[in-house]
């Protein structure tokens, strides 16, 4: 077809209505407050890896839809999430993104987390142990029972990852969640105590979604030099995309030829436990966050939405506790080679979505995004999109290609697509 | 001949400074000429998040000859870079054949693509701060390079980088 007018741009496509979506759930506001309420609220998030807070008394700070959290580990080695706000004038209790609470404060005592501010005192399982002049100004009217810290779910699961919900009564609990997709490494990632030995975060000016239907799409592995002379072959057309309830999706294996990048090498020697070599998982969980082994390393994304043009999003690389220090060494290698802030992959993967995110602003015309690709599940069919725009829809009560319409009007608008399905 | 001490400082120095020009030129190839066959290439940064000192890239000399050989073949973000280098100090050994040198860095990004290029290009922007920890051999008068340390302060890395600091 040749360029077309702005009519012809606008039309519907010829594809399914479940087959392509409407850019404005990239760069609406309201749908953007919408989400956060609806689903960052709602779901379990893998706020870091236990690894980070690996004795007692140790803390990490997160923030999950704008709230701000607290993670620590209690003397009694139990990991547990406190909003990390004070409740007496809502000071931030901990500043710092990490530290230990065996160190004492100019306001506090050591073993105690203590609010600066006017040096209330708490301990490491969230009750009020101190308040400055406590009866002289409350006499018999609010005592440290009545202001403790608001805890939060927090479970260490799935290799040692800790998840926390902002919902107390949250509609699964984080086995039905996520074990499914789970399965296929399960065995893998809890072998053995995994460590983390990478970090460092992007911010970047797209919607938090373009990134997690990066992760979930491989198509685009035209883009990446290094994947089509590792992978391009029959057994990685092959590739399975299998979906999961609650609109996760698993990015099935195959055996990576890394030894067809000049300068790089088979990682056969160092795979993770129970994996045959050079083997390449992915586990895509909604709404954002990924797990993704290559054979010698673990990578993990967790994305935290900042508006809807911009995201926050943090990278880890993990490997095994016991790990020599060579195996170390060739472990963040393999990691940093690929997915590391100088890579050759990663690289691309943020330009490809800083690009989506400067054609789909705030304010500029919506946009057809097309997820349509069908082959039978394997590697570039686009499904695993498909599926996780089912969920979206479904939670936040908006149809993905017509966000001002109600998911309830998908039925009627499109009858086959529902048949089909 | 072994160089008296200020002179070899000097050689350090010029071969650091030289280092920086070919950078910001993307010269790679004249880069690595200032480095010694067995130069060993580092970024690396410390993480309080997760309490680690971190690797981000490293290469031997021929491995990083490779990879700035693969850049063509590779999407990479256009916007060229500015790096200010200070040489802090110059330890030269006594035996006047080896030296070791702190340098500080910044590097703006002078963008070309940024997010809109419309908007962004001709801007520059703080990309990254660190020190340079450099170990050279002092040869016949000339400083080269054994060792590159490049120790960043950020962990913020945004769209990240396909060229060496
Ligand atoms: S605000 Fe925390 S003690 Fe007052
Ligand atoms: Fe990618």
């Amino acid at each position: 077809m040749p360029a077309r007018n702005h009519a012809q741009w606008t039309a519907t496509p010829p594809l399914k209505g479940d087959e392509w979506i409407d850019s404005r759930i990239y760069s609406d506001q309201a749908v953007f407050d919408d989400e956060l309420e609806r689903i960052f609220k709602k779901v379990w998030v893998p706020v870091c890896h236990e690894s980070e807070l690996s004795k007692p008394y140790d803390f990490r700070t997160f923030s999950i839809a704008n709230e701000p959290i607290l993670v620590t580990r209690g003397p009694d080695n139990q990991v547990r999430a406190f909003l990390n706000v004070c409740p007496h004038r809502g000071m931030l209790i901990e500043r710092r993104p990490s530290g230990s609470f065996l160190e004492g404060q100019p306001s506090g005592n050591p073993k105690r987390i203590t609010c600066m501010f006017h040096a209330w005192q708490f301990d490491l399982k969230g009750n009020c142990v101190y308040v400055a002049r406590e009866k002289e100004g409350y006499q018999d009217r609010l005592c440290k029972e009545d202001v403790g810290l608001r805890r939060l779910r927090c479970e260490v699961k799935f290799g040692g990852f800790v998840w926390v919900t902002l919902d107390d009564n949250p509609a699964v609990g984080l086995e039905d969640w996520a074990g499914k997709p789970f399965e296929c490494l399960r065995k893998t990632l809890e072998a053995e105590p995994m460590e983390v030995f990478h970090y460092h975060k992007a911010i970047i000016e797209t919607n938090y979604k373009l990134w997690h239907d990066t992760n979930s799409e491989f198509y685009h592995d035209f883009m990446h030099y290094h994947n089509r002379v590792t992978g391009f072959n029959d057994a990685y057309f092959a590739r399975k995309n299998e979906s999961f309830e609650h609109g996760h999706v698993v990015v099935g294996t195959f055996e990576v030829n890394y030894q067809n990048y000049e300068g790089f090498e088979s990682r056969a020697g160092l795979s993770f436990p129970h994996l045959p070599p050079n083997q390449w998982y992915m586990i895509d969980l909604f709404p954002g966050f990924n797990f993704n082994l290559r054979g010698s390393a673990l990578r993990c994304d967790i994305v935290t939405p900042l508006g809807p043009n911009k995201v926050m999003i943090e990278f880890r690389g993990l490997g095994l506790k016991r790990d020599t220090p060579e195996e170390r060494q060739t472990r963040i290698n393999h990691h940093n080679s690929i997915w590391g802030p100088f890579g050759r992959n990663l690289h691309e993967d943020l330009i490809g979505v800083t690009g989506q995110g400067t054609t789909m602003r705030p304010g500029t015309e919506p946009r057809r995004v097309l997820h349509g690709r069908q082959e039978n599940q394997t590697i570039h069919d686009e499904n695993g999109m498909r599926h996780y725009y089912d969920e979206w829809g479904r939670w936040m009560n908006r149809l993905p290609n017509d966000p001002e319409q109600p998911w309830a009007a998908r039925a009627e608008a499109q009858p086959a697509v529902a048949a089909a399905e | 001949m072994a160089m008296n001490g200020v002179n070899a400082a000097d050689a350090v120095r010029d071969t650091i400074y030289r280092a920086t020009m070919y950078l910001d030129a993307q010269k790679w190839e004249d880069w690595l000429g200032l480095c010694d066959e067995s130069f060993h290439y580092a970024i690396k940064s410390f993480s309080p998040e997760i309490n680690y000192d971190m690797i981000y890239l490293q290469g031997s000399r021929k491995e990083m000859l490779t990879m700035m050989r693969l850049l063509p073949k590779h999407n990479t973000d256009h916007s060229p870079l500015s790096r200010h280098t200070s040489v802090y100090t110059v330890d030269v050994a006594p035996d006047g054949k080896t030296a070791s040198a702190v340098s500080s860095f910044v590097v703006y990004q002078n963008m070309l693509d940024g997010v809109n290029a419309h908007i962004d290009a001709g801007e520059s922007r703080l990309f990254l701060v660190g020190k340079y920890i450099d170990k050279l051999t002092i040869e016949d008068g000339k400083a080269r390079f054994i060792a590159r340390e490049v120790r960043l302060e950020n962990r913020r890395l945004d769209k990240g980088s396909h060229w060496p600091i």
